[in-house]
């Protein structure tokens, strides 16, 4: 694992900056590193051994490993999700749970294997289809609804990233169930150091003496956007 | 504090500092000339500008100390916390005061049960510990998510840098479309203040001849990216500007403060900018007012009310409620400078009940409270610059701001359907998080593929407009609902009206025809309305003017009934255009406490 303190507080003792102390525990520091280390095994908080081979396996086929990077699996997202699970209120916990459990079991109908002993295709197949929505054409809204937000309610308060107990489901449970953990998925994975730094190369939290950003801004013709200079 | 070690930073050290600090200022280690309340922007300025002076003064400050060398933890990555810096829902603190610092919010507890109306919650662990916990500091009335940091430095520890001027169409706003009144004085009286601002404590950005925004004395500005370059020149057509950022930031240095430094770019700056380069009151201001030896500064202290001498009829000082010890003192001094932010500073002198004052100081007009504004946001549209779709992130966030489009409404033109105006905020290119992913359909390699195609090619802006400044949204003091040391809450009486209801649906519009001029792909425009208070840029409440039966304030923020009281913060303000409002606080601030100076001066 990188050891970003160590850069930052290099850098700011480079700065003129004093000594920093760690913010993380040096514990706290070293268990997310086993975490994040991939053969490390899991602590698992809620989820049972077999369910977290099933969301394992969910989460790779949602962000897989690909040519440029590795996927959800390595970046750890089951234990992740262990772990938000693990301070859900016990309603959503509940319906994610069931959620997993219907996914599973349809597997099962038509395949004849859980998730886990899915083929590639099969794993295809089945998430096609239950994320058929996502690209349905959408009534378009009433307009009525759409008014100022004076009086109407707030959208209640959970962590929204595991779903939503309170909000109407207005879909099917297989369909919401894939909302739902796509969504942490997607967070999961693009807040870890492999969807940071190896997927997405970010190429920021850094110093730079001065910020360029399209170089025809400081009068050459940028190489990536391809806008030219003004002459 | 924290139940998981590995979710936040040890505050014992400041914890301790903080206690020990309260314990050893008391009403006997006086005397002081000026009292001033609250250590944000405005308590910042004030206490700065007084103690430069030569002026004995003692900062009452709410909340504990700040230690800005660990509690701005600006280069995090998420990675480095297991919960990716979301807080389990016991951990949270910024709950109904509703604030979108991170993603979407974290927790339910059933205390909030009651509250649920209000809004939905938020809280991340770089914040959390600054702002204040709900079940302390109730609300009640109409939604409305106050956002309140009660901290040495308040708010603009984790402000937003957008540092932009009030110009000649806020100042005399009313004899342009003729909706209630005009400043008392225009644009000319707070330039020279606007312009010792910007020296003292640094910004950047690039000079325009704008009137709706006008020029400041600028340090290095923060260049576009290929995106917003891109953008700039689709609506330029349109004969709209998209101009770089103007941020509270100092990117060349600032003199004679040892606290700042200058940017160094990371784009981290709202947890906080460990180096001082962005502007924070405690690094720019309260620690060099402090190290003049002129200023005392209280931690822990709760201002509750002024409290009137009955001999002169003057303030003759402000009761504190020590937040750790509960124990009440009375501290005196010459004058009181409130400056705890617009409502809290309206809140305590609602609640500075007195024979002489039955319907709290300063309220003779019966308009304190009255003229709440803010700006109303929520519209906003999204979609991807195609000069970007597929190619190589680069480094596109390296800077304190993203761009700034200003109002183009009813500058020149006049619109059919609304007053005043709006202005955007936004940008592009790729950031740490690629909040597209959410939207972008599928899965499997292809999924993953597509998020990385349109990573540096995003682009989104959103609203911000001025709500019209009415009486009747207003705050009063609740009847029976008080804080936990037992300070009346504040209840508050706010709606928006159709003028700010069509503004956000002209809006929307504009977003979506400038993201179409910009040939972006996959337009997403959300036409919603934010709930009240979301902007955090209240205003109001204890309006200026020549009139006292007309406002509560005189033109320099002293009190009309009882002289001796000065306003810091924005609740003097008449009405708040569609700017931010930080800069003109500080502005208007160093000009009150000129005048306070020569005050001073002059009477002994
Ligand atoms: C996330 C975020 C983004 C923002 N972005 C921008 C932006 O881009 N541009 C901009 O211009 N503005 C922005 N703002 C607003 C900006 O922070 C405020 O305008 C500014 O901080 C107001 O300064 P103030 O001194 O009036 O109040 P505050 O900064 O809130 O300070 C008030 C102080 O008074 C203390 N206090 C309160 N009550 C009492 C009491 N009874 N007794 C003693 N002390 C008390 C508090 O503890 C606090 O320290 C943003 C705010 C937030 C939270
Ligand atoms: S970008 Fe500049 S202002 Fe922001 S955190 Fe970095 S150094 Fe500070």
């Amino acid at each position: 694992m990188k050891m970003p303190l160590v850069t930052r507080r290099t850098a700011l003792k480079a700065l003129g900056a004093t000594a920093l102390l760690p913010w993380l525990t040096d514990a706290g520091l070293a268990e997310f590193a086993v975490v994040q280390a991939k053969k490390a095994p899991p602590r698992l908080k809620v989820l049972t051994p077999t369910q977290y081979r099933t969301v394992d396996a969910l989460v790779e086929a949602i962000i897989p490993r690909d040519e440029r990077s590795p996927g959800a699996s390595e970046a750890r997202v089951a234990d992740y999700i262990d772990l938000l699970l693990s301070e859900a209120d016990a309603p959503l916990r509940k319906q994610w749970l069931a959620g997993l459990h219907a996914l599973d079991a349809e597997a099962v109908t038509r395949f004849r294997a859980p998730l886990v002993r899915l083929s590639e295709k099969q794993m295809t197949a089945l998430l096609t289809d239950v994320s058929r929505y996502e690209t349905a054409t959408k009534p378009a809204p009433d307009p009525a609804l759409q008014v100022a937000r004076n009086e109407q309610p707030q959208p209640p308060q959970v962590d929204t990233l595991l779903g939503d107990v309170n909000l109407p489901r207005e879909r099917p449970l297989l369909e919401a169930f894939f909302a739902d953990t796509k969504q942490a998925t997607i967070h999961g994975y693009y807040t870890s150091e492999i969807g940071i730094q190896q997927d997405l190369r970010y190429k920021g939290n850094t110093f730079v003496p001065e910020f360029v950003g399209c170089e025809t801004e400081v009068g050459k013709d940028c190489p990536h956007c391809g806008r030219k200079a003004k002459a | 504090m924290a139940t998981d070690p590995t979710l936040d930073i040890d505050l014992a050290d400041v914890l301790q500092e903080s206690s020990r600090l309260a314990a050893s200022v008391t009403p006997a280690s006086g005397p002081w000339d000026a009292i001033v309340v609250g250590s944000g922007a405005a308590g910042g300025m004030a206490a700065y500008q007084l103690a430069m002076a030569g002026i004995k003064v003692l900062v009452l400050e709410a909340g504990r100390m700040v230690d800005h060398r660990r509690e701005y933890r600006t280069m995090e990555w998420p990675y480095e916390s297991p919960r990716r810096h979301r807080l389990p829902p016991d951990q949270r603190r910024l709950s109904v005061a509703e604030y979108e610092f991170l993603d979407r919010p974290y927790g339910n507890d059933p205390s909030f049960a009651k509250l649920k109306k209000l809004a939905s919650y938020a809280g991340n662990s770089f914040t959390r510990n600054w702002v204040v916990d709900e079940k302390q500091h109730p609300t009640t009335g109409t939604p409305y998510s106050w956002v309140r940091a009660r901290v040495l430095g308040g708010k603009t520890n984790f402000w937003g840098r957008v540092a932009i001027r009030y110009g000649p169409l806020q100042f005399q706003a009313a004899s342009r479309d003729g909706f209630d009144i005009d400043w008392p004085f225009g644009y000319e009286e707070l330039k020279p203040y606007y312009d010792k601002v910007d020296v003292l404590l640094g910004v950047s950005g690039t000079r325009e001849g704008l009137d709706q925004v006008p020029d400041g004395i600028y340090q290095r500005a923060h260049k576009l990216n290929c995106v917003e370059v891109h953008f700039k020149d689709a609506v330029a057509k349109m004969g709209r500007r998209l101009i770089p950022g103007r941020a509270g930031v100092t990117t060349d240095g600032v003199l004679g403060n040892k606290y700042r430094a200058q940017c160094v770019g990371r784009g981290r700056c709202s947890r906080g900018c460990d180096i001082g380069a962005t502007f924070h009151s405690p690094t720019a201001l309260i620690f060099p007012a402090r190290d003049s030896g002129n200023m005392t500064l209280r931690p822990y202290s709760i201002a509750s009310e002024v409290f009137l001498d009955p001999a002169t009829g003057r303030a003759g000082g402000v009761r504190v409620i020590d937040a750790n010890t509960r124990e009440v003192m009375d501290f005196k001094a010459k004058v009181v400078v409130l400056g705890a932010g617009c409502l809290d500073s309206t809140r305590i002198l609602l609640n500075s009940k007195s024979p002489r004052h039955p319907d709290g100081m300063g309220n003779s007009s019966g308009l304190l409270g009255c003229y709440l504004s803010e700006h109303h946001m929520g519209p906003r549209g999204s979609g991807f610059i195609p000069t970007r779709i597929g190619t190589e992130p680069t480094l596109d966030d390296g800077r304190p701001t993203g761009p700034y489009i200003p109002r183009f409404r009813n500058v020149t033109d006049k619109h059919p359907d609304f007053i005043r105006g709006y202005h955007f905020q936004g940008g592009g290119g790729s950031s740490e998080f690629p909040g597209h992913a959410n939207d972008m359909p599928g899965f499997g390699k292809a999924f993953k593929a597509s998020v990385r195609k349109y990573y540096p090619a995003q682009f989104s802006i959103g609203g911000f407009g001025e709500v019209l400044p009415r009486k009747e949204n207003r705050i009063t003091l609740d009847d029976t609902v008080k804080d936990a040391w037992g300070i009346p809450a504040v209840r508050f009486h706010y709606r928006f009206s159709d003028n700010e209801i069509k503004m956000a649906k002209d809006m929307a519009d504009t977003a979506d025809e400038m993201l179409r001029a910009a040939g972006a792909e996959n337009i997403k425009i959300d036409p919603t309305m934010l709930p009240p208070g979301w902007s955090i840029h209240e205003i109001g409440t204890a309006r200026m003017g020549d009139d006292p039966k007309a406002s509560v304030t005189d033109r320099f923020c002293r009190l009309h009934d009882v002289p001796n009281v000065y306003l810091a913060d924005a609740a003097p303000f008449v009405s708040g255009g569609t700017q931010n409002t930080t800069w003109s606080i500080l502005a208007m601030c160093w000009r009150t406490m000129d005048h306070l100076k020569e005050e001073l001066r002059t009477r002994t």
